[in-house]
């Protein structure tokens, strides 16, 4: 398992994108990194509930009451537009570093 | 569900007041949504529960996704409660062995039988200092 202090930088916008694809609830979320990095990264629920916090004190995502097939309660988490306008604007900004560790960190073939 | 109720509550009792009440609902929600998943899939209720608490990780991480400088602010606080306790404690058993004096002088002048109970009461603030000490070195350990 790897426990990044790197990847903590970006949990905000690894959360948006997974909460952009489609609405989501809490665990789900954890559920979603575990399964998509094969468990090489998992998120702990305490890291989980404070980031998703974070994001909606900034108004970036809302929630909801949702129902389940069973009848058990959901919080479900939905992007705002101020979450997809901050979401690209990272993603821009990923993809510019990506960019330059890409060109510094690269083994000349 | 009331175990992760309960876990939830005892992990984020340092946080203030303000902030406590949401956080301890969300968490549960959050972990209580685990639990009914991890059923689904075939755990028994008390297995889910366990899982659940192992995984979640510490109240540092918490802190530390929130504000690193938290972690540090909930121990120190931490450590004037135990001091507070202390102090608390030995103020509180000055006034029963000087209580246990007057009561011994007053009464009974001829037989000394007030250091028997006051060997008991001076345990009180004994256990605290101790655990104050503990509380303390863990800390510079840190």
């Amino acid at each position: 398992m790897l426990n990044s202090n790197m990847i903590r930088g970006h949990l905000d916008m690894i959360i948006l994108k997974l909460i952009i694809e489609k609405d989501r609830y809490g665990y789900e979320i954890a559920r979603c990194i575990k399964e998509r990095t094969k468990s090489a990264f998992i998120i702990k629920e305490a890291t989980l509930y404070s980031v998703v916090n974070r994001l909606f004190d900034q108004n970036l995502i809302t929630s909801y009451i949702g129902e389940k097939t069973h009848g058990k309660q959901r919080r479900y988490y939905r992007i705002t537009s101020l979450g997809k306008a901050y979401y690209n604007e990272k993603l821009s900004e990923w993809n510019k570093m990506k960019q330059i560790l890409d060109t510094l960190l690269e083994v000349e073939s | 569900m009331k175990r992760i109720h309960n876990f939830v509550k005892n992990t984020f009792k340092k946080l203030p007041i303000d902030q406590k009440e949401v956080v301890i609902e969300r968490v549960t929600q959050i972990l209580t949504e685990k639990v009914e998943d991890l059923m689904e899939q075939g755990l028994s209720l008390d297995e889910a529960v366990d899982k659940t608490v192992i995984e979640f990780g510490e109240p540092e991480d918490f802190y530390d996704a929130i504000d690193p400088s938290m972690a540090r602010n909930a121990k120190n606080k931490n450590l004037k409660h135990y001091r507070n306790d202390l102090l608390f404690s030995a103020l509180g058993s000055v006034i029963i062995i000087g209580m246990l004096i007057f009561t011994n002088l007053t009464y009974m002048e001829d037989i000394i039988w007030f250091v028997l109970p006051s060997l008991a009461v001076l345990w009180w603030p004994l256990a605290l200092l101790y655990r104050y000490l503990n509380q303390k070195a863990g800390k510079t350990d840190e």
